[in-house]
């Protein structure tokens, strides 16, 4: 029993495998990026015009009749295909242009038709006809373009292509999706020199931007250069000016000692020049009173002896004097009087006389030179008195020889005197050769001699002593 | 997975290279659930349409030309 259920149960699950296996076997189901062409029986269909033969499924499973029906599968993923082509633009310059073309089978049903009856036992191969196709085409566009339109112009480049592509492409059921130029080879060297004139303007412009970037740089640099030399002046100036602040501090610092000392010394020195003064005053002072008072009260008093002793000498002069003018005075009293009365008596004398001489004028006229000697007989004291004047004028007479001195002054005076006399006696003499002396006739009545004359007075004893 | 003639016509696309006489144009239009682009040709014939401009497809031709129309009447 239970081998019979064991069998059924493995019966059943082999028909179940059986039957996946042959499901598996008729229904394929196409992927995303494929399509179904199926053919070989008459199928409904779907989308496509009558006649095509054979189905197409994209995206979703069908249910294929093995043995009656064949499957093929398109691919519609991205193919690529690389250009290498010799062209020559539109201005007939030669050029080797690389590029890329990418292309797909269209998605829709008429594309994948196409494409189907035209590549699906030359899938692999499709990319060699498309390049086929395209370097034939490329000449063509490129043919129509200029190098400045190949270089800048994708616009007109693309436009170019799908004008001469799309509608190639579209026979074969595929789509452009990219055309790209990759490279452009040059062996003429024109792209080159279509860039020169722009290369040597942006060489210019960028030399001239480096030298002007050179220059404003150098400017700073040097402006910088100037700041930091002037920052450095300005700090070796400080430096400096606070160096010789310091150096000027020590300096003082060190001459603080010396210049105390120095101040000190020289309060000594003021101090002991102030002891000097001191003493020099102190021995001033000590001379005044040792030397300079006692010769002073020395001088003092030999001067008060001197004074004194001249004051006493004046006293006794004064006294004397004052003794000499009372006795002269006295004396000229007398005198006067004795005069008065002697004048009286000349009065009568002459009286008498001018009687004589009345009476001698007779005579005289006969004899003259006896009136002369008369007359000079009778001036005889004013002749002694006119001698005695020389010693009038001689305020002080120092008689050296006492006494005797004095007799001789008088002796020579009255000798001069004499001697006048003596001239008139020989005049007298001379005249008398003609008459008789009058002196010898004794008419004089008064001693005619002057030396005995005792009428005449004694002028030498008046000695006038000036105070 | 129909697609037939009418579905295409009166979808809106965007002008990915210039559409104008003389010219072949692009024309980028959502369909079947992506974006295909298209050739693309003036309806009008005289009419230049420049990149970037709407358009709507006012003719389809199998398997990849439509003639279009600028949108808001340029």
């Amino acid at each position: 029993m239970p081998m019979e259920v064991g069998f059924v149960v493995g019966a059943a699950l082999g028909v179940v495998l059986v039957l996946i296996g042959a499901f598996k076997l008729m229904w394929r189901v196409a992927e995303p990026n494929e399509a179904l062409i199926i053919s070989g029986s008459k199928h409904k269909l779907e989308g496509l015009e009558e006649g095509m033969g054979f189905r197409i499924v994209t995206g979703r499973g069908t249910l294929v009749t093995p043995g009656m029906q064949a499957v093929r599968k398109l691919s519609l993923d991205l193919n690529q295909t690389e250009l290498h082509v010799d062209c020559v633009t539109h201005q007939g310059i030669p050029l080797k242009v690389r590029g890329v073309v990418i292309f797909k089978v269209g998605d829709d049903f008429v594309s994948i038709a196409n494409a189907a009856r035209r590549f699906l036992d030359q899938q692999k191969l499709m990319a060699e006809r498309v390049h086929t196709v395209f370097a034939g085409h490329l000449r063509a566009i490129v043919g129509g373009l200029t190098v400045e339109d190949m270089i800048r112009d994708r616009e007109k480049l693309t436009g170019q292509a799908r004008a001469a592509c799309g509608t190639e492409m579209e026979k074969l059921g595929l789509i452009v999706d990219s055309l790209q130029i990759h490279e452009i080879e040059d062996p003429t060297g024109y792209i080159k020199n279509l860039s020169a004139p722009h290369l040597a303007a942006v060489r210019r412009d960028a030399r001239i931007a480096q030298a002007e970037a050179d220059r404003l740089a150098t400017e700073a640099e040097q402006l910088a250069f100037g700041r930091m030399a002037e920052a450095t002046r300005d700090s070796e100036i400080l430096k400096a000016g606070y160096q010789a602040e310091q150096d000027k501090a020590n300096a003082k610092a060190r001459q603080a000692g010396p210049l105390a000392d120095a101040a000190a010394r020289q309060e000594v020195v003021v101090q002991e020049t102030r002891v000097a003064e001191l003493e020099a005053q102190r021995r001033e002072q000590q001379l005044q009173a040792d030397v300079r008072k006692p010769a002073d009260a020395r001088a003092y008093e030999k001067r008060t002896l001197a004074e004194a002793e001249r004051d006493a000498l004046i006293s006794v002069a004064e006294a004397r004097a004052a003794e000499t003018r009372a006795t002269g005075e006295a004396e000229a009293a007398a005198t006067q009087a004795k005069g008065l009365a002697q004048a009286e008596a000349n009065r009568a004398q002459g009286l008498a006389e001018a009687e004589a001489i009345k009476a001698r004028a007779a005579a005289l006229a006969e004899n003259q030179e006896a009136v002369v000697a008369q007359q000079l007989a009778e001036k005889w004291p004013e002749i002694v008195q006119a001698g005695a004047s020389a010693f009038g004028n001689v305020d002080n007479m120092v008689l050296l020889n006492g006494a005797d001195g004095m007799a001789d002054l008088f002796a020579k005076a009255l000798t001069m005197g004499g001697t006048g006399l003596g001239l008139a006696r020989q005049l007298l003499a001379s005249m008398n050769q003609n008459g008789p002396s009058p002196i010898q006739n004794g008419a004089s009545p008064q001693g005619t001699s002057p030396v005995n004359g005792g009428a005449v007075p004694p002028p030498a004893q008046k000695v006038p002593v000036e105070g | 997975m129909t697609m037939d003639e009418a579905s295409m016509v009166g979808l809106m696309g965007r002008v990915t290279g210039t559409v104008g006489p003389g010219l072949v144009g692009e024309v980028i239009v959502r369909v079947r659930g992506g974006a295909e682009h298209f050739l693309a040709y003036p309806a009008s014939g005289t009419e230049r349409i420049e990149r970037g401009t709407m358009v709507t497809v006012v003719e389809y031709l199998a398997p990849r030309t439509v003639y279009v129309a600028a949108m808001y009447g340029s």
